[in-house]
């Protein structure tokens, strides 16, 4: 099977430290990747590497290939398109200076969609995935921004399934959201998954458990095991700091 | 980044800033050492109430310039941030001029001014007024609504590319709104200094005439309104 996404050797160097030290990992269609990992061990820039928002953070770079679709991104001259292609929540809800309509239709709309039902249709779908709709369908209106923290996080995910990627990131989404909203967008995700690749980044082991098909663990900037969530989370996983990991008896 | 590199290209930045400081100051030499020169050129006669009418309507006419003035600073703000890479060279070479521009007191540009505009010129002209509003006003300008722009988080702005933005957009849509009433606080000082240098010309021209006509009460309704606009600022700030 082809990959959708294909790392090879991929290191990132911010100003003043390695972040990744070289990375390979293959992401196949319609899975969903499970991303475990304690603090600082180079998930989130993974994440934007991807999507090649890592630009704008200053003093990066970033040596390795990633392939998406079979084609470097690095060679993808519409950057804006590329990033269209992927979804992405970021793990602190951000609510751009919009109403919740216009967070919704941002995505959409920069990719030259007018047609108010189209509109109409694509943000009702999106906060429903979300499982945000019935919370504000009556105040499409105001400001993202007034939202509590949890459905400002739902809101972002809305936002990014706008667009329909094709692959999907998520980091640490469920960190400003309550159990029970949590385990509902977990539904939505396993049926998202026929529609899409999901990237799947968290701090919540049993999530990974619950939802992935593969999971990778990282530690410091390196790619320790990535496997599938059977045996990660099995009694023998290949590498000892897994299993410590995964049982809680990391450090 | 190497840290010799970076202090390599500091040292070039500061040296380039130093030594268009000391052509300046050479030029400003060169055009007052002689004291005659300035002595001269004070014909007090000539300064009469028609003086300061002169003044206003200069001021007046050039309104739509001055506002020019300051559009085009938030323009450049929003380009030294928004377009240009922050370690590239033109980017450190503008943002130090610009740094040392903002610290020159106001005064000195104001009696610079007067120099130039009475003395040197004989004459209010156009391109006198525009050059001290231009040191007066670009580079403090350029620095705060730099900063308000500072201000937008980054994580807003990956947000939005993160959604395919273009760069345009993500500045008309998301940076503007942001930083828009820091920026409407930001042009009120900017009015707020115009307002003052013009009170602060036609006072010296009230004094240069040695007192040949009553003291322009505009002066006091110029002051006051610089007064105002100065505490409107800190409100939208
Ligand atoms: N903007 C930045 N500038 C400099 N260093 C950074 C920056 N962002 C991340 N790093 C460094 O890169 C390394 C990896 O960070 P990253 O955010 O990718 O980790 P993470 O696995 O997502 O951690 P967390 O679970 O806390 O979100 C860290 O050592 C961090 O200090
Ligand atoms: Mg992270």
């Amino acid at each position: 099977m082809q990959p959708v996404i294909e790392i090879s050797d991929l290191k990132v160097f911010y100003e003043d430290a390695q972040a990744l030290n070289g990375i390979s990992l293959d992401v196949y269609p319609n899975e969903i990747l499970g991303i475990i990992g304690p603090a600082q061990s180079g998930k989130t820039t993974l994440l934007k590497v991807i999507n090649r928002t890592l630009e704008f953070t200053q003093g990066t770079s970033i040596e390795g290939t990633v392939k998406l679709d079979g084609i470097d991104i690095n060679s993808i001259s519409d950057v804006y398109g590329l990033r269209r292609r992927i979804g992405m929540v970021l793990p602190l809800p951000v609510g751009l200076p919009l109403s919740i309509y216009d967070n919704v239709a941002f995505a959409p709309r920069t990719a030259g969609l007018r047609n108010k039902t189209d509109l109409d249709e694509i943000v009702e779908r999106c906060l429903q995935q979300a499982a945000l709709w019935d919370e504000v369908k009556d105040r499409l209106d105001s400001l993202g921004t007034k939202l509590s923290g949890g459905q400002q996080q739902r809101l972002t995910i809305a936002r990014a399934l706008s667009h329909q990627p094709e692959i999907l990131c998520l980091d640490e989404f469920s960190i400003a959201v309550d159990p029970i909203t949590t385990m509902r967008i977990e539904d939505v995700l396993k049926t998202l998954k026929e529609e899409m690749t999901i990237l799947l980044v968290t701090n919540l082991v049993q999530q990974a458990k619950r939802l992935a098909n593969r999971t990778a663990f990282m530690l410091n900037g390196d790619l320790i095991e990535i496997d599938e969530t059977d045996v990660i989370f099995s009694e023998n996983p290949t590498n000892q700091s897994t299993y410590d990991y995964v049982n809680g008896t990391f450090g | 980044m190497n840290a010799n590199i970076m202090n390599r290209s500091e040292l070039i930045y500061h040296t380039i800033a130093i030594i268009s400081l000391v052509i300046v100051i050479i030029l400003l030499w060169n055009f007052t050492s002689d004291g005659s020169y300035v002595e001269g050129k004070i014909n007090s006669d000539v300064i009469t109430e028609e003086t300061v009418s002169t003044i206003y309507g200069q001021l007046y006419r050039m309104i739509p310039t001055f506002c020019g003035v300051i559009l085009f600073s938030i323009v450049i703000s929003f380009y030294l941030e928004e377009w240009l890479q922050q370690t590239s060279w033109q980017y450190q070479i503008i943002e130090r001029h610009i740094a040392i521009l903002a610290r020159v007191p106001s005064l000195v540009v104001g009696i610079l001014a007067v120099y130039f505009i009475f003395f040197h010129f004989q004459n209010i002209t156009y391109y006198g007024l525009l050059l001290t509003v231009v040191l007066l006003v670009m580079p403090v300008t350029i620095q705060s609504t730099q900063k308000s722009i500072q201000t937008v988080d980054i994580s807003v702005r990956e947000a939005a590319y993160a959604l395919g933005a273009t760069r345009w957009r993500v500045v008309t849509d998301h940076v503007f709104p942001h930083t828009f009433s820091k920026i409407l606080a930001v042009i009120c000082t900017a009015i707020s200094r115009i307002l003052a240098i013009a009170a602060f010309l036609v006072a010296s021209v009230w004094i240069y005439g040695s007192n040949s006509f009553s003291f322009p009460k505009s002066v006091i309704l110029l002051i006051t309104g610089a007064l105002i606009v100065s505490v409107l600022s800190s409100l939208l700030d």
